[in-house]
């Protein structure tokens, strides 16, 4: 029985160092002072970070990544929460096919919806111009996200409480302001750090509807990749999981301090 | 047919002692609830039993073996939990079989005992139902028989009752106590509702802050509580403190506003000064307002079907009396108030000199 | 008038769906029984059954599927194994614990999936973390062969989709009445015993949800069989954007797609009656 508890033991700490190891290893061989991504590291140093912010192709892509993932979050908080409210307020008979239905970009694999999109916009006309699909994508992407949140926010509140508000002289929309919005920020606010994150990393919409001209981050490291292996990669991975970790942050404690409120 | 015996048992969290050490000894197949408001350590005393918590201190005796650092599964004990806790994946059949495979045992033998406790259930026609197709009530006959198709030596109720609706409550009170007998099983049962811990049990066991404070038959919790906060947990109870004038062999004579007396026949040892008594509101009777030992007003009047509760306003202050529906009297009129005064229970802990008191 | 104006609440969400979701994947159909375009077209006019005829007819795409499909099924495999105890550690752990490690395993999520495929091929490749360990320790002569295979490419893909596993079976460990357990410890019942014949069952809902969402992200993945495997591990998925986007022929292309989604479809149905819970 001891062994078997140890066995166990040692068998979760390699599961949880698995899943912490690739992370751990860019951060590290950002820091590489030479010239290829050799292990151990040939000295510390910060010289590729220096090098990535000489590169206007790698800034130029996370200001693009991030006016894109700011844009769909922006689309999909408000269709996806009024989908939310809807599906948890007012959905009948036909809830399972409304929650499938929204869920539907999360579960049809990415890639193949993608190709779908690009087909259908090269159909009506548009093709990838004016980064119209590449956008309709992201939207679609981060929409569930949205969607899945705040339902969990929603759920479980008593359905009377904006009935209450009513009665108490309060009007439909007085009600929504002063006692709903505030129960579904958190919800939110999760669901709105979720869609960024997700916009910003997403790779198959992006390398399928990305079109001519400047292509989100996650392609052009991918590109980079392919033919290149210095440690530059590595530092531009490192600013992209440092900007992802100060964003959850910034969320965790807006959203703490909401639900101590 | 066990018996367990309770010794000393202490439970700390940390620094909190959620059980101050609680002695106890339960007959062979005696009935004993232990009964307490939420966090009296009740709960406590039944997982410590059941092995669900390890005790940090005492013993813990199954038949004079000690059984205290046995694990749960080696204790052969027949548990129901508040939420039943059946195997949501299983049948009804197949719920009552698991304690039996534990044990090993022939399937010819499994089926025959399985066919037998679900007949003692009546959930015959239901053994290959899943639970959530079952009914609370049914449920909570399932999870019974769950525990005592093994034959345990003692059963444990984690207040099984509590998530029934009141009218399936009652039938079930009645349904265990029978089932109970039947079986003559050693039963430990947890509740906070004091009516469920009365009519059901051999013995009550009234727990407060994880100590004892009484464990009598329950006659003798409800008219002998061994304190104010028993008597007032167990029903309702009007305390009056009256100084003593007399008090010898014979017994003890309690002063009353306007010059008479009360005299319990009994003697009270160390009453002098004041005597905390009690009455329970349906061992005061109404009079007219010249008779009976206190005057009163009545304040409010509650008609519940058999009786009726009224609230008096006496010089002693509020009292609530239970008065037949054959007798009724009006809010706002004058009333007297006559006590039973072979029935009044003096509390200890409520006596007080008078030097103390100056 | 409260209907009306309720259902404005899912009106856009219902147009974005069928608008971009539904009608996109009718134009991918449609696109698959196409005619094969000629001179550079993605498409030709009328229709067709070539590019389904393609598929069968050219070993090369075809023994891909079952390879695939393999593979999915060999990462879903490793995922369940790793993911359990995992599971079941957070479902019992401290809340003060809970919450890092709730972290850990949802790590991978905050990281693109291409930094994340990247952090691998630096662990694996030839002259990575793990080969220059082994060979400075003197274990190895030549660099193991981790990288650039199904190995490789597995073990990148449990990582990439291993939270998805956790979440659905922490899910339905948490949702599981704790007193589930105990009663069955008062009936006799072992520790082994008790996973064996109550927890694991219990939490089927969850492991089916798990596994079937790790099995549909992974045959559909593209971006780790690319970079971890080189090129060199031809999935059909990546056969599908290599026909569509390199060799620009649509119908054929969309054809893979179908062929493949339906194979996942049909594993996915198989495997939801293998494990059909009459209980739920």
């Amino acid at each position: 029985m001891r062994i078997g508890a140890l066995f166990l033991g040692l068998f979760r700490l390699l599961v949880y160092t698995f899943l912490l190891a690739p992370l751990v290893i860019v951060v590290l061989a950002s820091l590489n002072a030479g010239n290829f991504l050799t292990f151990p590291p040939q000295g510390l140093s910060l010289r590729w970070f220096w090098t990535f912010l000489e590169n206007d192709v790698f800034i130029d892509a996370i200001v693009y990544s991030s006016i894109l993932a700011a844009g769909a979050t922006a689309v999909s908080l408000v269709i996806g929460t009024m989908a939310a409210l809807y599906f948890v307020r007012h959905a009948k008979r036909e809830a399972e096919i409304v929650r499938i239905g929204v869920l539907l970009p999360l579960i049809l694999p990415e890639i193949l919806t993608a190709i779908a999109l690009l087909f259908f916009f090269y159909e009506i006309g548009i093709g990838t111009e004016y980064k119209i699909a590449l956008f309709t994508g992201h939207v679609l992407m981060t929409l569930p996200f949205v969607f899945l949140n705040v339902t969990t926010s929603l759920q479980g509140r008593d359905d009377s409480i904006e009935l209450a508000a009513r009665t108490l002289g309060a009007s439909r929309y007085t009600a929504f302001r002063r006692i709903t919005l505030p129960l579904i920020a958190p919800g939110m606010a999760t669901g709105g750090v979720f869609a960024f994150i997700i916009s910003f990393d997403t790779f198959g919409i992006s390398f399928i509807l990305k079109g001519s001209g400047s292509a989100p981050l996650p392609i052009q490291l991918y590109d980079y990749l392919r033919f290149n292996f210095t440690p530059e990669a590595a530092a531009v991975s490192t600013v992209s999981i440092i900007l992802t970790l100060v964003l959850v942050t910034l969320a965790d404690l807006l959203f703490s301090r909401n639900s101590k409120a | 047919m066990t018996e367990v015996s309770l010794r000393s048992l202490v439970k700390r969290y940390g620094k909190t002692e959620a059980l101050k050490g609680i002695s106890l000894n339960v007959r062979h197949g005696e009935f004993v609830s232990l009964l307490g408001p939420s966090g009296c350590g009740k709960s406590t005393t039944l997982k410590c039993i059941a092995g669900f918590e390890e005790t940090s201190d005492g013993q813990i005796l199954f038949d004079d073996r000690d059984i205290s650092r046995k694990l749960p599964e080696d204790r052969d004990i027949g548990m129901v939990f508040q939420s039943y806790a059946l195997f949501p994946h299983m049948t009804v059949a197949q719920n009552l079989a698991f304690g039996l495979e534990m044990r090993r045992l022939q399937k010819r033998e499994i089926t025959e005992r399985v066919g037998r406790a679900m007949e003692m259930v009546q959930l015959t026609p239901y053994a290959e139902r899943y639970p959530k197709a079952l009914s609370g009530g049914q449920q909570q006959r399932v999870a019974l028989a769950r525990a005592l198709v093994i034959e345990p030596k003692i059963l444990l109720l984690d207040e099984p009752l509590a998530n029934l609706d009141a009218k399936l409550r009652d039938e079930m009170r009645g349904f265990i106590r029978d089932l109970q007998k039947r079986v003559g099983i050693t039963t430990i049962y947890v509740t906070h509702d004091q009516g469920e811990a009365m009519t059901m049990s051999d013995r009550v066991v009234v727990m407060f802050d994880g100590e004892i404070a009484q464990a009598a038959a329950p006659e003798d919790v409800y008219d002998k509580p061994a304190s104010e906060r028993v008597a007032r947990f167990v029903g309702n109870a009007n305390i009056l403190e009256l100084p003593v004038r007399t008090n010898d062999e014979a017994g003890v004579e309690l002063g009353l506003p306007g010059g008479l007396s009360l005299t319990i026949q009994r003697p009270v040892p160390a009453a002098n000064g004041t005597l905390g008594v009690m009455a329970r509101p349906e061992q005061i009777a109404l009079t007219d307002p010249a008779a009976g030992h206190l005057r009163g007003r009545i304040s409010k009047r509650y008609f519940s079907g058999g009786h009726v509760e009224y609230h008096v306003e006496t010089d002693l202050g509020p009292l609530v009396v239970l008065a037949p529906t054959s007798q009724s009297a009006k809010e706002g009129e004058s009333v007297g108030l006559d006590f039973d005064a072979s029935r009044l229970w003096p509390l200890p802990g409520r006596t007080g000199s008078a030097e103390s008191r100056a | 008038m409260r209907r009306f104006r309720a259902s404005l609440l899912i009106l856009p969400a219902a147009a974005l769906i069928f608008l971009f979701i539904v009608l996109p994947y009718v134009t991918v159909l449609v696109m698959s029984f196409r005619a094969p375009g000629a001179n550079g077209e993605p498409y030709g006019p009328g229709f067709g059954l070539q590019g389904y005829a393609q598929f069968f007819d050219e070993g090369y795409y075809l023994w891909s599927l079952p390879q695939s499909l393999l593979l999915g099924i060999v990462t879903t495999f490793v995922c369940l194994v790793l993911a359990y105890p995992i599971a079941l550690h957070i479902a019992g752990a401290r809340r003060r614990w809970r919450g890092l490690l709730y972290g850990i395993v949802l790590s991978p999520l905050l990281i693109g999936i291409v930094i994340r495929s990247y952090g691998w091929t630096i662990l694996l490749g030839n002259s990575g973390v793990i080969n220059s360990t082994l060979r400075d320790l003197g274990l190895i002569q030549r660099p193991l062969p981790l990288m650039y295979n199904d190995f490789g490419v597995v073990l990148a893909l449990s990582h990439v989709f291993l939270p998805f596993m956790v979440l659905p079976l922490l899910s339905a460990l948490q949702s599981m009445d704790p007193a589930v357990k105990q009663a069955a410890r008062s009936l006799g019942a072992r520790p082994f015993t008790i996973f064996r014949r109550v927890t694991f069952p219990v939490s089927m809902p969850g492991v089916q949800t798990g596994c079937i969402l790790v099995f549909v992200l992974a045959i559909s993945s593209y971006v780790t069989p690319a970079l971890v495997g080189g090129m060199r591990v031809k999935t059909t998925t990546l056969l599908v954007v290599d026909a569509l986007i390199d060799q620009f022929q649509w119908p054929f292309g969309s054809a893979m797609a179908l062929i493949l989604a339906v194979s996942a479809g049909v594993i996915v149905l198989i495997f939801a009656r293998l494990t059909a819970m009459k209980w739920n």
